[in-house]
């Protein structure tokens, strides 16, 4: 620490403070209009000046506090000449940039600091004009002050260089871009700028309106899984807007175009604001009923099921979208009012290979280490994985890292974002990660790169590997993987020469037949170099595609586990859980979803219970899950929009969104962060929470836990390694990191430090040859079909198309590359019809070198393209979680 | 939290190792081709050079070459630097803008001519001047260009008749160092293969040190603890020499560089060798494209010659060199904003520390020179650092380069040895004004520098005591001013200068100019508008809107970002005080 006075007042601060923190710190209220705690000073508005040890006017922004400094922000001569800066300021402003609200405007409330209302300074101000071509990011250049802040967060924070000032002297202005409209820029509508502007020069649409705001919630994004901390601002029981909580552990003042901006479908004219039953048949329409008459309907229709064929004649998928309290709450429903353990949830179509690779390595089914471990990787490995458009936040620190200096190896059969900035680019066929793997893992032994001693003491199964890596040698993986063998080597030099090597990967490892080998054999190179589990490894970080893909499966919304992943077959277990709910936990592990459709086909299940998910949209291989659904009794699902599950659907009720919830969620580094509700849910739509407990009662049960607050406590006195975990200790302490084994215990951020938790203690390298995936392209279907994200959509699109995102991405694309559009002699723009074995799709193409020869990509986020319908039903042979990654088409003009 | 300054596009172009030097230079190709930069050409630059479109959009607009927009098949360009001000008060650009029927800053509709203001062309020994197209004319009738009639002048050829009078030059020092070359006293890379082979840069280092050398664009900082503290730095180093000579009113780095140019290579070498650098950036300024090509064919013939490239004559030494050619910016020859131009980012200013002795191009530790410094040291080193310390002043050592403006009888540029007075540059050397003017003020230093009157020139050519006078001495050129002048002409002028120069960098500079511009072309009222403007002024007005410059002297004296905003207060601050009876007198 260091200690300091400002204007006579003791203040102690951090290394590396500036003198403008510490004069903020000692309660001076100094401004700085340039400055911004996230982004590195500039020194340009001249507003901050002070004295130091009685010198000359210096700008404290750019002054590193140091010891003993005598900091003066009344020096007469300093504070003249701030002053007369922001006179100046003013003298070229609207008189309307000094009447936005104070709370939106620094300029403002630094007028305020000086006493300021006008200015001895008059002449000409600008007349350049306002953009609001983007559906975001409101741009009116009268009132920017050139300070460069929005400049700063775009490359600094976010990563992306779209804004810089333009013109010069008096003209000096922001642009993106190349100046012309805003939406037609690389600007990826983080926010980061509008965050940042001190004027209102950059503004959004819900702060536009001078308006005061009512109320401030802070809760956890519902996108993706990185789990950014955010405040929702609240007038007339609508969001006004949705800002970042700055300074928070995760996302640190920082969020994306998703769960900055898209919040309107909160408020959507077709979101379901009552229950809807179908009671003459399947053919009939859906009509609105009350919760008495829909709550009669799904319980005498369970209750028949369960009572004529058994629970296990029962499926019920539930929700990575929903807080861990209602899963909690489904997986007890299942297990203790259907009788079943058929329970899953969305994680099994994208991470399970994860939960089952990370155990079988590391004995823990969640990434090894925080995400603020990236902040120490020299080397980062970004294995399939596209996380500026998947998991923005994320990728946007890994640019911080890279421009910062840390090196970066991208695994990933496309061009994404990243390669722009990367050491290396592994260009590999997709399908042949395990390939890739194990030439790097050969490398890394070749290259003596290998913790020899790391592996002796706290490793096994290194000579089966060492013995199976003889048939990896760099070129054979090379044509296996068509890349160049050369750029493996790169990626293992990189890699295995770095000190603190982190590895990041997504749903490009899992979703593939060898998914779970994916996991393991990317697993091997932390555990052959000694980066997990040591006080200097970053680890291996998973990033989840849903906001509580971890929290579902930490819940027990599971087959074969209970909360804790604690297996459902092991009797003591079983008895701990069956005690405390006062029902049996049936003995026999459950079915998994694509199971449960192949059971309902074959007649073995009748009643399909779906929280959340539209499996008729996201799940692979379409048409066997309508046929699944078309083959049940009874179909109940939970939503908040009428999705193609619904469609199919009996009995249809209407639930809410993370914005209108209570209870937590599960990021992608096992934080536990608090989730609370921030609007009333529109018209009779009720939280998951509260339905199952609905339906459980109706039925004729009771759940226990009526709060969430009650559900966490009860999961904790069940499951050891959320013991110390409780709503009461989030809302006092801030998230914690599981394992967290007792209320006294801190949370392990970094796991395995004294052993891992295999059952010997030591992290076990797979052994896993490579094997060609499922589908494979031939003459008749010659391309490789890759599906995956865009930045603007989410999953399959239900929140992000009701916002004005789909001003941002309106109409889903097939990309193919420019020589294969020669080929098929298409043009930009033109429709292709896509062919898999299963079904035929047409899409718009568009042309981009993003995808390799060969291989195209699309995503499944808009519903009048089902691109799931070409998806095939292959699976990870481990954990059955489609290959969503590979499927063989054939493309013709159309 | 990050305490220091970061320059965004500098990192990125550093990591991913895309420096934009030729970005400039595309730009320039572009509008040579097409009249104008539109948007899809900013774009596939950005894809060209992997940089970040938003940076070349900045670009684009930051350079007065790029940023006036369309230019004509024929593009001219009329000095209007403060020599060419003293000359004709600005009577030239307006003729100009007649013959050819065009605007300064505009273009013709037909796209056959255009007119750019520019500061200044360095014929400041034979003001006015203008370059049709590469052709430079001089005088009062613009080397014939103002013969023709009205409108006559939009055809594409040059029209051009006479060409300028060569530059004159005369050194005064015993022996001649800077001007050796020229003078024929000293060949060309006399000392580079010896001490390249002799692989001892220590050995450079002190002769420099022992010459006491400091840099002669203005800052005056010493030589050798330049070289000291980019050596201290970890490697790779730049060496950079500044050719953006861009002081209205100096000349003598156009001489060197249109002349002597393998001079200034050699220096560049010595630096390099000294400091452990390997490559070279020499920026030259767009408004001399005689000193461009020359410097471009200078590298390629040293190169040809072996004193530049891989393994210079058989050391295990590499160094090469670039030239970068300017986009239209004063403040580009700033240390820091000249990194950002030889980079091919916007020209302007960021804080310091760190100063690019630690963090320049792409950066990395820089040493950067004026060439006028780096001319000289071929000479420290073959004649040794005691033998250039004997020259000059005690407190200054050395000689210096000083440009005389085109009211003197014999303008020129004089090669003199620190200490001076002033008065025996002016009469002895200038041999007074021409016939039938008188001299009212002299500005030392360009347009940062500061006005002295006649009875002050008895002040030695020396930085200290002419800072305590108020003056900075700059890059030591002399602009006459004569008796026919209007004060508050000169006002405007400095003002417009710092308005139209200011990088927009900091709030000061940026807004303060543009208020101080406003202030003095209201001062300036009828004088500068002629009679028939607003009529008689109020008394006493001109006195009050001078009160009002003050808060903005202040300002910017106090709180600019850099030198440049602290300049413009201390040039207007000397015209206020030379002419404060003029100006109060003035009648807006």
């Amino acid at each position: 620490m260091i200690r300091l006075t400002v204007d006579d007042r003791p203040v102690e601060v951090p290394e590396a403070t500036s003198v403008l923190a510490a004069a903020r710190a000692a309660g001076t209220g100094l401004p700085g209009l340039c400055f911004d705690e996230r982004i590195s000073p500039q020194g340009s508005c001249r507003v901050c000046l002070v004295s130091v040890d009685g010198g000359p006017p210096v700008t404290s922004c750019t002054l590193p506090a140091r010891e003993g400094m005598v900091v003066r922000t009344d020096d007469p001569k300093a504070a003249g000449a701030a002053r007369l800066a922001l006179e100046l300021l003013v003298s070229e402003q609207p008189p309307r940039a000094l009447q936005i609200p104070a709370d939106r405007s620094e300029l403002v409330r630094a007028c305020q600091h000086f006493g300021i209302t006008g200015s001895q300074f008059h002449g000409s101000g600008h007349a350049r004009g306002v953009d609001h071509s983007h559906p975001y990011v409101k741009l009116d250049r009268d009132l920017c002050i050139a300070c460069g802040r929005c400049v700063r967060m775009c490359a600094e924070v976010q990563g992306t260089f779209a804004l810089s000032l333009a013109g010069r002297g008096f003209d000096t202005v922001v642009v993106a871009g190349t100046g012309e409209r805003w939406l037609s820029s690389p600007c990826v509508g983080c926010g980061g700028c509008v965050d940042s502007c001190p004027t209102g020069a950059l503004a959004e649409p819900g702060l536009l309106d001078p308006a005061p705001i009512d109320r401030t919630v802070a809760t956890t994004c519902g996108y993706c899984g990185v789990g950014c901390a955010l405040r929702v601002h609240v007038r007339a029981e609508r969001v006004a807007a949705i800002t970042p909580v700055h300074g928070a552990p995760v996302n640190r003042g920082h969020a994306c175009v998703k769960g900055r901006f898209a919040h309107a479908f909160t408020r959507s004219r077709d979101r379901l604001t009552t229950p809807l039953v179908r009671t003459a048949g399947r053919g009939s329409p859906l009509r609105a009923a009350t919760w008495e008459e829909a709550l009669d309907v799904v319980a005498a229709g369970l209750t028949a099921v369960r009572d004529r064929y058994g629970g296990d004649a029962i499926g019920v998928v539930s929700s990575a979208r929903a807080t861990n309290e209602e899963n909690y709450l489904a997986q007890k429903f299942a297990r203790t009012v259907l009788g079943t353990n058929n329970i899953d949830n969305c994680s099994r179509l994208c991470h399970s290979p994860s939960a089952a690779g990370l155990t079988a390595s590391f004995g823990m089914a969640g990434g090894t280490n925080p995400f603020d471990d990236l902040d120490r990787a020299d080397c980062i490995l970004v294995a399939g994985a596209n996380p500026t458009e998947a998991h923005p936040v994320v990728g946007a620190r890994i640019k911080q890292r890279v421009l910062d200096g840390a090196r970066l190896v991208v695994v990933d059969p496309r061009r994404i974002d990243l390669v722009d900035v990367a050491d290396v680019h592994v260009r590999a066929r997709p399908g042949t990660n395990v390939a890739v793997f194990n030439g790097i893992a050969r490398a890394l032994l070749d290259n003596g790169h290998v913790d020899r001693t790391f592996v002796r003491d706290r490793v096994s199964g290194f000579a089966e590997l060492a013995e199976l890596l003889r048939d990896y040698p760099l070129d054979r993986v090379a044509r296996l993987a068509g890349v160049d063998a050369a750029v493996l080597q790169q990626a293992a030099l990189l890699y295995g020469g770095a000190s603190r090597p982190a590895i990041v990967y997504g749903l490009g490892i899992t979703e593939h037949t060898h998914g779970t080998d994916g996991v393991r054999t990317l697993a091997n190179l932390a555990i052959l170099t000694g980066s997990v589990g040591t006080p200097d490894g970053c680890g291996v970080l998973t990033l989840r595609g849903q906001n509580n893909v971890q929290g579902a499966s930490d819940m027990g919304a599971l087959p074969d586990l209970l909360p804790g992943y604690q297996p459902v077959t092991d009797g003591g277990v079983r008895a701990r859980f069956s005690r405390a709910w006062g029902v049996d936990v049936p003995e026999r592990p459950g079915l998994r979803i694509l199971d449960m459709f192949d059971a309902a086909t074959t007649g073995r299940l009748h009643a399909l219970y779906v929280i959340g998910e539209d499996i008729a949209q996201t799940d692979p291989d379409t048409r066997r899950v309508q046929a699944a659904l078309a083959a049940c009794d009874l179909v109940v699902c939970h939503d908040l929009f009428l999705s193609r599950t619904a469609e199919h659907a009996d009995v249809v009720l209407p639930a809410v969104s993370f914005l209108e919830k209570d209870g937590t969620f599960v990021n992608f580094e096992r934080r536990v962060q608090r989730v609370h509700p921030a609007l009333a849910p529109p018209g009779q739509a009720r939280t998951d929470f509260d339905i199952l407990h609905l339906v459980a009662r109706r039925m004729g049960a009771d759940l226990g836990c009526p709060t969430p607050a009650d559900a966490m406590a009860e999961c904790a006195t069940l499951t050891p390694t959320f013991a110390g975990i409780s709503h009461e200790r989030l809302d006092r302490d801030g998230p914690l990191h599981w394992p967290c084994r007792g209320p006294d215990q801190p949370g392990e951020a970094r796991l395995h430090l004294d052993r891992f938790a295999t059952r010997d203690g030591r992290a076990a390298l797979a052994a896993r040859h490579y094997l060609p995936p499922g589908e494979q392209p031939d003459r008749s279907f010659p391309f490789v079909l890759v599906t995956g994200r865009r930045l603007a959509h989410y999953n399959s699109g239900s929140m992000s198309r009701r916002t004005p995102n789909l001003d941002l991405f309106p109409r889903e694309v097939l990309d193919v590359h420019p020589d294969d559009a020669a080929r098929l002699g298409l043009a930009d723009g033109d429709l292709v019809e896509v062919t898999s074995r299963r079904a035929r799709v047409t899409f718009p193409v568009s042309l981009t070198d993003t995808v390799a020869p060969g291989q195209v990509f699309t995503t499944f986020a808009f519903p009048d393209r089902p691109t799931n319908a070409l998806t095939s039903d292959c699976a990870d042979t481990t954990t059955g979680c489609p290959e969503y990654k590979v499927t063989a088409v054939a493309l013709r003009p159309g | 939290m990050v305490t220091e300054p970061r320059e965004v596009f500098v990192g990125l172009q550093a990591r991913v190792a895309r420096p934009g030097t030729s970005l400039l230079e595309r730009l320039r190709e572009v509008q040579r081709e097409r009249g104008e930069i539109g948007s899809a050409d900013l774009t596939r630059l950005a894809e060209e050079l992997g940089l970040p479109v938003a940076a070349v959009t900045a670009t684009a607009s930051f350079y007065a070459d790029f940023a006036e927009g369309r230019r004509g098949r024929r593009h001219v360009r009329v000095c209007e630097g403060t020599s060419c001000f003293a000359s004709t008060g600005g009577r030239h650009i307006r003729d100009l803008e007649q013959v050819l029927g065009v605007a300064r800053g505009t273009c013709a509709a037909d796209g056959s001519v255009s007119v750019q203001a520019v500061r200044c062309l360095g014929y400041c020994y034979d003001s006015p001047a203008v370059l049709d197209g590469d052709q430079a004319g001089t005088g009062p009738t613009l080397g014939g260009l103002l013969d023709k009639p009205p409108g006559s002048g939009t055809g594409s050829a040059a029209s051009v008749r006479v060409p300028p009078p060569p530059i004159p030059y005369r050194s005064l020092a015993d022996p001649p160092v800077v001007l050796a070359g020229l003078l024929g006293t000293e060949g060309e890379w006399q000392v580079w293969p010896a001490v390249v082979t002799g692989g001892a840069p220590e050995r450079v280092h002190r002769e420099v040190e022992a010459s006491g050398l400091r840099g002669r664009g203005g800052a005056g900082f010493p030589t050798a603890n330049k070289w000291a503290m980019a050596a201290a730095e970890p490697g790779p180093r730049y060496v950079v020499a500044n050719g953006d000579e861009g002081d209205p009113g100096s000349y003598c780095d156009r001489l060197l560089m249109e002349q002597d140019p393998h001079r200034i290579l050699e220096g560049l070498a010595l630096a390099a060798f000294a400091t452990g650098a390997h490559r070279g950036l020499v920026l030259v300024r767009s408004e001399y494209p005689a000193a461009v090509a020359r410097m471009c064919t200078a590298v390629t013939e040293a190169r040809a010659a072996g004193h530049l490239g891989r393994r210079i004559h058989g050391s295990g030494f590499d160094f090469d060199v670039a030239v970068v050619e300017g986009a239209g910016s004063y403040v580009a020859g700033e240390e820091t904003a000249l990194m950002h131009t030889v980079s091919g980012l916007r020209g302007d200013a960021r804080p310091r520390p760190p100063y690019p002795t630690s963090s320049g191009f792409l950066g990395r530790p820089t040493v950067l020179h004026n060439v006028e410094t780096l001319a000289a040291i071929p000479w420290v080193v073959r004649h040794g650092g005691a033998a250039y310390a004997r020259l000059g002043h005690p407190d200054e050592p050395g000689t210096k380069l000083v440009c005389l403006s085109q009211l003197f009888r014999r303008p020129g540029v004089y090669e003199v040895e620190y200490g001076v007075p002033l008065r025996y540059l002016v009469e002895d050397l200038g041999g007074g004004l021409r016939d039938g003017h008188t001299l009212r003020s002299v500005q030392v230093g360009g347009p940062l520098g500061g006005f002295l009157t006649p009875d002050q020139l008895d002040l030695p050519l020396l930085t200290g005591p002419l800072a305590e006078a108020g003056v900075p001495l700059g890059h030591a050129s002399l602009i006459a001013f004569d008796t026919a002048m209007p004060a508050a002409a000169i006002l405007r002028h400095e003002w417009a200068f710092g308005a139209a120069e200011s990088c927009g960098a900091c709030t000061p500079c940026r807004v303060g100019t543009r208020r101080g511009l406003e202030l003095a072309e209201r001062i300036g009222g009828t004088q500068l508008n002629g009679a028939s403007a607003s009529g008689p002024g109020r008394p006493g007005r001109a006195a009050e809107l001078l009160t009002r410059q003050e808060p903005l002297l202040e300002v910017l004296d106090t709180a600019s970002l850099c030198a440049f905003g602290r300049g413009v207060a201390c040039a207007v601050r000397n015209v206020t005080r030379v002419y404060s009876d003029e100006l109060a007198r003035s009648s807006p």
